[in-house]
């Protein structure tokens, strides 16, 4: 999570100028903190937070502070937060057939645990597409997360696609 | 300065590199002081063989009737000859066999046993083979070069001397078209595999035996001849985790795009492993790539992510990256300035 400390005049459509470069850049804004009681030389404090892709991180946000540079918009700060170790997966398989909530327990059970779900599938005898947004503990790394996703689809013969 | 080659394969690559051969005479000569003289073109079923040099251009207007002409020799092959016939350098544009690496393999070594340096933009021997080639060319004091070998004409291999002050940590790379073009029309269009996989046929863009660009066979391949050239590392293709792409599905693809992912087949070299599986990637990173180009994302120590990016196949494609390897061995050989 990434929180950006600015200031931006007091003028209609500031508020947009500082969020369109933001969105272009690939940013999933959390929340948007407007301090109008704090204006001086007509100059508002916006606190910002977002969520940037790990993959795109640094080229997105030296870009966003490029942009936001252009038009004037004084960055006073920017904060780094406690990043959760979030993860999206997609199974393509039987993933309902093969008891989807054991699935989820089996990984609860190694503290990985599955905060959303959402499914595609067409006819009941097809297979299903699943995508699940996983939380998983900070000591665990990527490739003992992908070892306990992998025993599990090879015993469930699910199709895995991790981000 | 006279450079004598043997060619072994007249396929679309070789016959492109012969092509261009003749078309740049009068650039050699004048930028490099150079005359290449191709005194032999091995194919399945014999040879062409002119010790004085063949008339490139007379090979290239005849085209498939070249068996007519007078020094074609039938039944002769390049693995009994090349040590008689008085080459500086032999380069080799047959077909990949994935399992042996031949007659690629046996070519390579022959020539390098003849003290004969190689360049080949047939990947097999490399990808099974890569430490007895290096070693062999080592032993002979040959120069051994492959750029065709991976991404075509992209510098993916060479970039490693222009980023001698650096250290490439890690690989992130589309090297397969046929795969990325499927993947491409099944993310646009939303049709399944079967009928993107038909199209790109239709078009060319896949073999009619697709099975080493789908199931991540030929990426893993090239994937490891990266890694070995850029990383360093001694890997061969049975080191590489390979999973296809047949299995996605239109829907998997669509659940993907509201968190702003793609799927790619991505090939990866990272802490010792190999790898080339579909991934879900940010749709804002470099790697996402369409239809039938290759990308190489290297990770590095001092400069972050450097991206290479181009056509990954293609006849005048390969033959250009040949004649960059032949100018660099010319150099090195100290045949040119």
């Amino acid at each position: 999570m990434i929180n950006l400390e600015v200031k931006i005049p007091d003028t209609p459509g500031s508020l947009i100028e500082l969020i369109r470069p933001i969105s272009k850049y690939g940013g999933n804004i959390y929340g948007i903190l407007h301090f109008h009681d704090r204006k001086l030389n007509n100059m508002i404090p916006v606190n910002i937070s977002f969520e940037l892709s790990e993959e795109v991180q640094e080229v997105s946000l030296q870009n966003i502070k490029k942009e936001l540079k252009e038009k004037n918009i004084q960055i006073e700060n920017i904060n780094y937060g406690i990043e959760k170790n979030l993860i999206t997966i997609i199974l393509t398989g039987h993933v309902f057939d093969t008891d989807v909530m054991d699935t989820i327990k089996r990984l609860a059970s190694k503290n990985i645990n599955v905060l959303e779900l959402q499914a595609k599938f067409t006819e009941l005898e097809e297979v299903s597409n699943v995508k699940l947004r996983i939380e998983f503990p900070e000591d665990m790394n990527k490739k003992e997360l992908n070892n306990e996703l992998r025993k599990i689809c090879e015993e469930k013969k699910l199709f895995l696609i991790t981000s | 300065m006279n450079v004598k080659i043997c060619l072994i394969g007249k396929g679309i690559v070789g016959t492109s590199f012969l092509q261009l051969l003749n078309e740049k005479k009068q650039f050699f000569k004048q930028r490099f002081n150079l005359e290449f003289i191709v005194n032999s073109i091995f194919e399945i079923d014999g040879a062409l063989i002119n010790e004085k040099g063949i008339d490139l251009k007379e090979i290239l207007d005849v085209g498939d009737d070249f068996r007519n002409l007078p020094y074609w020799r039938r039944d002769v092959k390049a693995v009994d000859l090349i040590s008689k016939l008085g080459v500086d350098i032999c380069i080799e544009t047959t077909p990949t066999n994935p399992n042996t690496g031949e007659p690629g393999l046996s070519h390579i070594i022959e020539a390098l046993n003849n003290h004969i340096d190689v360049i080949s933009s047939n990947k097999g021997p490399f990808y099974l083979e890569y430490n007895k080639i290096k070693k062999l060319a080592e032993q002979n004091k040959c120069y051994v070069k492959y750029e065709a070998t991976v991404a075509s004409c992209v510098p993916s291999l060479r970039i490693k001397e222009a980023l001698i002050g650096n250290e490439i940590l890690s690989i992130k790379a589309i090297l397969n078209g046929t795969s990325n073009y499927i993947l491409s029309r099944m993310t646009a269009e939303g049709v399944n595999f079967p009928l993107a996989l038909k199209e790109a046929q239709e078009l060319g863009y896949a073999e009619s035996d697709p099975t080493l660009d789908i199931n991540g066979y030929d990426a893993a391949g090239k994937l490891v001849i990266l890694a070995n050239e850029l990383l360093g590392w001694s890997k061969s293709i049975n080191d590489v985790k390979v999973e296809g792409i047949s299995k996605i599905t239109p829907h998997a693809i669509e659940l993907a795009k509201p968190d702003g992912f793609v799927i790619k087949h991505l090939a990866m070299a990272e802490k010792d492993e190999l790898s080339v599986e579909p991934r879900l990637i940010d749709k804002y990173s470099p790697l996402n790539i369409s239809g039938n180009l290759n990308v190489v994302k290297l990770e590095t120590k001092y400069a972050g992510p450097i991206i290479l990016m181009g056509r990954g196949a293609g006849g005048f494609e390969a033959a250009s990256a040949i004649i960059n390897d032949l100018i660099d061995i010319t150099r090195k050989k100290g045949y040119s300035p």
